[in-house]
């Protein structure tokens, strides 16, 4: 192939001239590659001739027959708030306050996280600086983790599951909110400095209309996120349905939890959709 | 009569050292219309944005009626800022908002940063916007989204908002470059019309020699960040040209 580039005097491409395998960095890439999924099954003990059957057709069999029964109290002492579906209820909320928490926290920072506002002067390059680093940092804490650290200081219940995610999401919707007004138009910054505004009215004149839809849009996509978090939540202590959820299955109700876990699809797949058709109309 | 502007030994050199003005010099007497000429990269745009400090000067004072301008600090850079209206070759209106928002934004700098946060004008804004607005022929579409207008409606939309700051100077950078040629005479001739009517000094850079021979009262060209040039639009002849515009330059009317 080379040679017909060559017999018409052209310029060969480099990637005919050098095919892939005599490459000796593709080819040693590939080798590392083999090398270290071939110890990794090893490591972990991967091997599919030792999976077991044995219990499977009784737990699917639980499973594929849900308990209603699970929606409502299960004695005298509760109350249908402590069912299922109140359950289901209250951890919806607690993906809603925890990210309203998090707006409180992240918004006034997100200003100060965007770079397009924060290379006036050397100390407020610093400040955005520290704040992009913070919210790296704050996001890089996984949810699960946090829920653990705060249900040992909380206790056990919606609080630590609602400060854990509240925490996460800062940096999170932070990071997007900071990038979200990065990519604005720097053309009306300019122009409205011009007029002789200062700075907080250059922000609210040029800025805000620019960053209100990809906001609300970044926003309603966390809400979605942290209601599809939150059900894990309760299953490392943060309270709402997982708690519940990670009890049936510890008490090997598996029918209740069969039911317990069509509530969280149905509500996950809900948001979903409400979140995308909300996010379209806004794009 | 004292110049409207003095600029004295005016250098920027930009971060990554490239001498974008190198020592100009020069003084802008009231009710000029002073065109700016040179190539791309020339150091046009540089030398506009020093003037109400966009860009910050490396060294060199400018000083606008008296006061200078490379000294002045926060409220009064602004107050400085104010009195200097700008265009821009992408309108830089803000899209989203309505073209009477836009000329309203014109009058922050003699608004307080709290009637700014609650959004109500004084009556005083109100009816000057639609004046101005009027003047530049755009008021029946005052309500609507800035971003449905053509580009010479929001160019002329910017310069309703320029005038709402009551300026003693307009600043123009390359404001029809982005505009068909008809619709570049029309800016063109608003801006002649405040020059004219109003006694605005005016600092335009433009990319036609004919655009700024048929405004301009005077012309000035950069080359490299110096001034190569500095007379009437008349004196320009076919060996000046290729000393601004370099030998294998070819002249391109606009009519």
């Amino acid at each position: 192939m080379a040679e017909y580039f060559r017999a018409r005097g052209l310029p060969v491409p480099p990637e005919l001239e050098h095919p892939w395998y005599t490459d000796w960095r593709r080819l040693l890439g590939i080798l590392v590659t083999l090398a270290v999924l071939w110890v990794g099954f090893d490591y972990v003990g991967f091997d599919p001739r030792r999976l077991q059957f044995d219990y499977a057709p009784n737990i699917l069999g639980q499973l594929a027959r849900p308990d209603p029964s699970i929606c409502g109290p299960q004695n005298e002492f509760e109350t249908w708030r402590d069912g299922a579906c109140g359950l289901m209820i209250e951890t919806i909320f607690l993906g809603i306050v925890a990210t309203a928490i998090s707006i409180v926290v992240a918004l006034p920072l997100s200003f100060l996280g965007a770079r397009n506002l924060m290379t006036v002067n050397p100390v407020t390059s610093v400040i955005y600086t520290v704040v992009r680093i913070v919210f790296t940092i704050v996001r890089s804490i996984d949810v699960l983790i946090l829920v653990i650290i705060a249900a040992v200081i909380f206790g056990i219940g919606t609080a630590a599951g609602v400060v854990a995610l509240a925490f996460h999401n800062i940096g999170v919707i932070g990071k997007l909110y900071s990038e979200a007004i990065e990519g604005i138009d720097a053309g009306p910054l300019e122009a409205i400095t011009a007029t002789g505004a200062n700075r907080f009215q250059v922000v609210w004149t040029a800025v805000l209309p620019q960053i209100v839809n990809p906001f609300v849009s970044f926003t309603i996509y966390r809400l979605d996120t942290n209601v599809r978090l939150a059900p894990i939540l309760g299953l490392v202590g943060g309270g709402g349905i997982g708690t519940l959820l990670f009890q049936n299955i510890q008490l090997l109700h598996y029918r209740q939890a069969s039911f317990i876990i069509i509530l969280i699809i149905v509500t996950v797949a809900a948001m979903d959709f409400i979140s995308a058709q909300v996010r379209k109309r806004l794009a | 009569m004292p110049p409207a502007l003095v600029i004295e030994h005016l250098t920027k050199v930009y971060p990554n050292k490239t001498r974008a003005l190198d020592d100009i010099s020069l003084e802008v007497q009231p009710g000029e219309f002073v065109v700016l000429i040179g190539l791309s990269g020339s150091g046009k745009s540089t030398l506009l944005r020093c003037v109400n400090r966009l860009v910050e000067p490396t060294s060199g004072r400018i000083v606008f009626e008296g006061q200078d301008v490379t000294a002045a600090r926060g409220g009064e850079l602004r107050r400085t800022r104010r009195q200097m209206g700008m265009i821009f070759q992408q309108f830089n209106l803000v899209k989203r908002t309505s073209v009477f928002s836009n000329a309203l934004s014109g009058r922050l700098g003699y608004r307080s940063t709290l009637a700014t946060a609650t959004g109500r004008a004084s009556k005083k804004d109100v009816e000057l916007a639609f004046e101005d607005l009027a003047r530049v022929g755009i008021i029946e579409k005052a309500y609507q989204r800035a971003d449905t207008l053509s580009g010479g409606q929001q160019q002329r939309v910017g310069i309703a908002r320029a005038l709402m700051q009551e300026p003693r100077l307009m600043l123009a950078d390359e404001p029809v470059a982005s505009l068909d040629p008809a619709t570049s005479h029309s800016v063109m001739k608003y801006l002649e019309e405040i020059n004219k009517k109003d006694g605005i000094t005016v600092l335009c850079s433009l990319h036609f020699l004919s655009l700024a021979r048929r405004y301009g009262t005077r012309v000035i060209a950069l080359k490299g960040g110096r001034i190569v040039f500095d007379g009437t639009p008349g004196e320009i002849d076919e060996a000046r040209f290729r000393e601004i515009y370099g030998e294998d330059a070819v002249e391109v009317e606009i009519r």
